[in-house]
């Protein structure tokens, strides 16, 4: 393995912090304590860092309801996750996951439609959102975590797809802070 | 004698992922701290929405509400919001209901947080910054 490469890489992505595997519900919250101590000793201002936490749990919340609902075994639940900083010192927070090419193309369908919005129309978007009754199929509320990402970022989110069969797709996103 | 059937008192303690929450039936009071994220918010909160329409159908005594949460995941702002509309709505039928949300004044999201949900709440809604241990 060539892990000069990926050091590499990583830094000149400036990756703080990265995952990739079989994202279990105990492995969100070490590497989200891990997240919180690292924007910590970064001095990040914390209303900073708990927008950078928050995007990490959306983000990986919804791969893990989305992978369940599937009915995804753990090599097909995974996820790959990146906390970074762009050249300007901003977070940026991604996640990839395997989706069905169809979830994937609506989902960037609704991040290219949330980007055309403003902070006021994305609150009134949000908190309709939380108005929509309770779904006792997706219990975190399909689209709630996207609109609470959208909200805390600075620029529109960026979601791309690309093909890894006839059927499924690698899905990713990323938000800046 | 009215017939009671009083609902147990929680005393819940907190996880990393998830608030302490204990209620007093006695005093009229619930009280939840620390950062609440949990996948399924509602494995958590089904219980504290069960003890609050408890408290709000047995008793006509006033309901307080002591915050000190700090994060929140979406799942979790909704099932806060379903609490905050059980006040509403007892407050509307007359009833004396109240939330104080004490919150670290170095971070401005849960000042922010706890705005937002006050927005639809016609009952006192205090939210206060706590004093802060140098």
């Amino acid at each position: 393995m060539d892990l000069l490469s990926m050091r590499e890489s990583y830094q000149r992505e400036r990756v703080m912090l990265c995952f990739n595997g079989p994202i279990s519900r105990s492995l969100i919250e070490e590497i989200g304590k891990a997240l919180r101590n690292y924007l910590d000793t970064q001095q990040a201002a914390p209303a900073a860092a708990m927008d950078v936490f928050a995007a990490y749990i959306e983000m990986t919340q919804n791969i893990r309801h989305y992978a369940r609902r599937q009915g995804y075994g753990d090599d097909q639940a995974s996820a790959t996750v990146a906390v970074a900083q762009d050249s300007e010192g901003r977070y940026q927070v991604s996640a990839g996951n395997l989706v069905e090419t169809p979830d994937g193309q609506r989902l960037v369908a609704t991040i290219e439609a949330l980007a055309g919005l403003d902070k006021t129309e994305l609150k009134a978007a949000y908190k309709r959102q939380l108005r929509q009754p309770r779904d006792e199929a997706s219990p975190s509320g399909a689209g709630l975590g996207l609109l609470d990402i959208a909200r805390k970022s600075s620029q529109p989110m960026r979601a791309s797809l690309q093909p890894l069969s006839e059927t499924q797709s690698f899905f990713s996103l990323t938000a800046t802070i | 004698m009215p017939a009671m059937t009083m609902i147990p008192d929680l005393d819940i303690s907190g996880s990393q992922s998830t608030p302490i929450i204990r209620s007093d039936w006695a005093a009229g009071r619930l009280t939840m701290q620390g950062d609440s994220y949990p996948e399924n918010s509602y494995d958590l909160f089904d219980q504290v929405i069960a003890w609050v329409q408890g408290f709000l159908t047995q008793e006509s005594r006033p309901l307080r509400l002591e915050l000190g949460l700090v994060y929140l995941n979406t799942s979790s702002v909704k099932a806060m919001m379903d609490i905050f509309d059980l006040l509403e709505e007892a407050h509307e039928q007359g009833r004396q209901v109240s939330v104080t949300w004490h919150y670290d004044p170095r971070n401005e999201r849960i000042a922010e947080l706890a705005e937002e949900f006050k927005e639809d709440c016609s009952y006192p809604f205090v939210i206060t910054p706590a004093k802060v241990v140098p």
